[in-house]
């Protein structure tokens, strides 16, 4: 796994300094790699088009426009797009998304609800702080829309287990 | 005894100085040479001259080097003037008129009546202490004067943490009551002092108070509204052990001062948009009344100064409380800077009225039967030497 | 003989013996001025020298101790103190450093007699007295995670030190915008060894950025990072420079000596850590 993700890496990097020189012919390269590799590029790819599109860096904490990562498998939140999925309201008073928060998506052209699972702004010590804005899809219900979810999301979402049971269950990584 | 314009504390005295009896004479001969000046030095170079030499003739008179001539050049006229730069204190009627040996004197033996006063007071039951009474749901007792220090963590033992101020209560003496006939007032008053300060820089008039009690001066007065029931006899000490941790208290201060300022900041005006076509017009507080009013109501919200007025805040918890070093621990935070003093009383407060019952009535006596060990807790908090937290 | 003897026991590990006056296998066989054989003089008992306790006089104060400047009182940071040494009477602390590698070990308030652990890198230690925090950072699963925990929580259950070094910077916050490589380490890592009067060994490893936009422009002097290598533009470096304030050092007011209150606290903190 970690030769995998060195060479992942170091496609990565390459790709990285040909967007600067080429632009957006990348994509098609990307999807060319992808079909040559056979290896899973689509977090990737995502990553790629994301700095390719915009550079200004993710939002600290979740609010409406916020860019956020899609960490379980749903097929939604994995295929790639040309458009990253996007925080479009936040259900709660504040308007400010925290861990265990739901808040509705703008993905692929669709409207999904979600709920968040880690965010880079620190919250209160003892509770982890993420790299990256991390959601996962649910329905209406509060089922996931995934199987699995590989990341780690913290415990602190114990604390409301009735509610996120489902979410809880399928999740791999706690911290 | 001493006249009110005397220093509070003399400040140390500049290096270079010659000694007592030597800097009287310097004075002297400072103020003569003012008055002749003599030199035919044009423009403002003449004054600096003088005054270099001036700083010449003081510092000459130990190495015994003759004086220089006003033309020595500007580097040598700078290098003296630096000597006569002196302290505002060395002029005032206490360093005239009295020497040093004096000062420390007066000092000393200020210090040892200070102390022999507070020890006096320690045993207040002893002689011919007021009556005590039982304590009754609506007595209202004394409260205390105590330093705000600073801020720290604490822990519950669900591993919850709060923060908590630091209150310390230094040198708190009751020092006068006032009866409800005297005041004029609905309840009778105590005046209680806190923290000692220097005699030296108070008139008469306003030591009176303190003679009267025999205790030190106070650097801090406070008045108290008690019931009749729990009055305490000027000159008994107060400790922080007059309350206990699980009671809640109210601590008013005086809020820091934050100077002149606008209504954004004064009131929470929202002002104005930083741009859009806005000229001169950012953090202004906009119309300030209505055509049809054609006047401006009484109590409208302006610019003016801010902070520095007396606020308190209501109903804090008390989590801990060290007899040793006589520290409250109060949860949140008060009013006032760091240092300053405050006045803490039992929490007026309807909701805290349950949790302030039976506290120690009037006050907490050190030579009463109580034996307190050095910290007490609230039943809520982690105490440091207990092993760690878990869950069962 | 006596030179090769002293070599040997010099070379054989953690005790050292001393000989005092002459070597043992020569005073066996002195002879005196005459001719005579001397006395026989039995050998000067060999005094034993532990050098691990000679060295463990090396001093560490944990930072959070040296009160900050400023007009508080003193005596708050006494009374701050004595709650510390209470605290790290029952609980270990270890000694660390931005750069180490710890496991945190902390209750679970929402399983019941559940613990959970986290091991990381400690990027920086902040706070002074009892609200002492430090930041852990690793990452699981191409996540990047950090924790900032409270020294003196309750909640912990116990501090290990995994690996005990220092970095070339006091502040690793950069480590977020490096190559995850360079934070990423094994959940389940076993302890290294190290003999306890050894040297801190500073690891002078300097890590690969990701490529900008970083989230602080680690470049500027005021940064004074010595832990990247930097592979940026040669104009871009000179650039950051224009950012440098070569006067600062001379500003005399912003000096804080600490060594002579690090003195008197260690010295307090010890002899009540020996009671």
């Amino acid at each position: 796994m970690r030769v995998l993700q060195s060479v992942c890496f170091r496609i990565h990097v390459e790709l990285s300094c040909r967007i600067r020189l080429v632009g957006w012919i990348t994509r098609i390269q990307m999807a060319l790699l992808n079909r040559r590799l056979g290896l899973p590029l689509t977090h990737l790819s995502s990553t790629v088009i994301q700095r390719h599109l915009s550079i200004t860096g993710a939002c600290q904490a979740i609010q409406k426009l916020t860019r956020v990562r899609v960490v379980d498998n749903s097929a939604l939140g994995n295929t790639p797009y040309h458009r990253p999925p996007k925080c479009i309201h936040v259900y709660n008073k504040t308007g400010v998304g925290k861990v265990g928060d739901k808040i509705l998506l703008a993905i692929k052209g669709e409207k999904k609800k979600a709920l968040i699972v880690g965010h880079k702004m620190p919250g209160p010590t003892m509770t982890p702080r993420f790299d990256s804005n991390n959601v996962v899809l649910i329905d209406d219900n509060g089922n996931p829309l995934g199987t699995r979810i590989k990341t780690p999301i913290p415990y602190s979402l114990r604390q409301r287990e009735g509610e996120f049971s489902k979410v809880l269950a399928i999740a791999h990584n706690f911290v | 005894m001493l006249t009110p314009e005397l220093p509070a504390t003399p400040a140390p005295e500049p290096a270079p100085e010659p000694s007592s009896r030597g800097r009287a004479e310097a004075f002297k001969r400072r103020t003569s040479w003012r008055r002749k000046p003599e030199l035919g030095l044009g423009g403002g170079m003449a004054g600096w001259a003088l005054l270099g030499r001036l700083g010449g003739r003081l510092w000459a008179a130990a190495p015994g080097s003759p004086l220089r001539a006003a033309a020595a050049g500007a580097l040598g006229v700078r290098g003296q003037l630096g000597l006569i730069v002196r302290h505002i204190d060395s002029a005032t009627w206490w360093h005239e008129h009295l020497s040093e040996e004096n000062v420390e004197f007066l000092r000393k033996s200020a210090a040892e009546e200070c102390r022999a006063q507070t020890a006096s007071k320690l045993c207040p039951l002893k002689d011919e202490p007021w009556p005590v009474n039982e304590w009754k749901p609506d007595s209202i007792r004394v409260g205390v004067i105590a330093v705000k220090l600073g801020m720290m963590p604490i822990w519950t033992k669900s591993g919850k943490k709060h923060a908590v101020t630091l209150l310390k209560v230094q040198d708190c003496h009751v020092l006068r009551y006032i009866s409800k006939e005297e005041s004029g007032k609905k309840t009778s008053q105590l005046i209680v002092g806190g923290k000692n300060a220097s005699p030296f820089s108070k008139s008469e008039a306003a030591m009176e108070i303190f003679k009267e009690a025999g205790v030190p001066r106070k650097q801090k007065i406070s008045v108290f509204n008690v019931t009749d029931d729990a009055l305490v006899k000027p000159g008994t000490p107060l400790y922080a052990a007059h309350f206990r941790p699980g009671q809640f208290v109210d601590v008013t201060a005086r809020t820091i001062g934050k100077g002149f300022q606008g209504v954004m900041k004064r009131w929470g005006f929202k002002g104005q948009p930083a741009s859009h076509g806005q000229t001169k017009t950012h953090r202004r507080p906009g119309a300030i009344s209505t055509n049809k009013a054609a006047k401006v109501y009484r109590g409208k919200k302006m610019p003016g100064k801010m902070g520095n007025i007396y606020r308190t805040s209501l109903g804090l918890k008390v989590w801990r409380i060290n007899t040793k070093h006589d520290i409250i621990y109060v949860n949140g935070s008060v009013p006032g800077h760091t240092n300053c003093l405050v006045k803490v009383r039992d929490s007026k407060l309807p909701t805290c009225k349950d949790h302030n019952k039976n506290p120690p009535f009037p006050t907490f006596f050190a030579d009463g039967d109580e034996q307190l060990p050095e910290d007490l807790y609230d039943e809520e908090v982690f105490q440091f030497k207990d092993p760690s937290v878990t869950y069962a | 003989m006596a030179a090769a003897c002293e070599r040997l026991f010099r070379r054989s590990a953690l005790v050292r013996v001393a000989w005092r006056g002459r070597c043992f296998s020569s005073s066996g066989y002195r002879t005196d001025s005459d001719g005579k054989p001397a006395k026989f003089q039995p050998p000067p008992k060999p005094v034993i020298v532990d050098k691990q306790k000679l060295q463990e006089e090396r001093r560490f104060l944990s930072p959070e101790f040296i009160p900050p400047r400023g007009r508080k009182d003193p005596f708050k940071y006494y009374m701050e103190r004595k709650d510390m040494i209470q605290r790290r009477k029952v609980f270990n602390i270890p000694e660390f450093y931005v750069g180490s590698i710890l496991a945190v070990t902390t209750a679970d308030p929402y399983a019941n007699n559940k613990t959970n652990r986290f091991v990381g890198i400690c990027i920086q230690r902040g706070g002074k007295g009892l609200g002492a925090t430090f930041v852990l950072r690793n990452v699981i699963e191409g996540q990047g995670v950090e924790i900032r925990y409270e020294l003196y929580n309750p909640r912990i259950q116990s501090i290990e030190v995994l690996k005990l070094e220092k970095r070339l910077d006091d502040n690793l916050m950069y480590l977020r915008d490096a190559l995850p490589e360079y934070s990423t380490f094994d959940m389940n890592m076993k302890p290294v060894s190290r003999l306890a009067h050894e040297e801190i060994p500073v690891n002078k490893l300097q890590v690969r950025m990701k490529p900008k936009p970083w989230s602080k422009r680690w470049e500027r002097p005021q940064f004074n990072i010595k832990g990247i290598k930097f592979e940026l533009p040669e104009e871009k470096m000179k650039e950051a420079q224009k950012w440098s304030k070569p006067w600062l050092e001379f500003d005399m007011l912003r000096e804080y000596d600490t060594s002579k209150i690090e003195e008197k606290i260690w010295k307090e903190v010890s002899e009540e850590l020996k009671k």
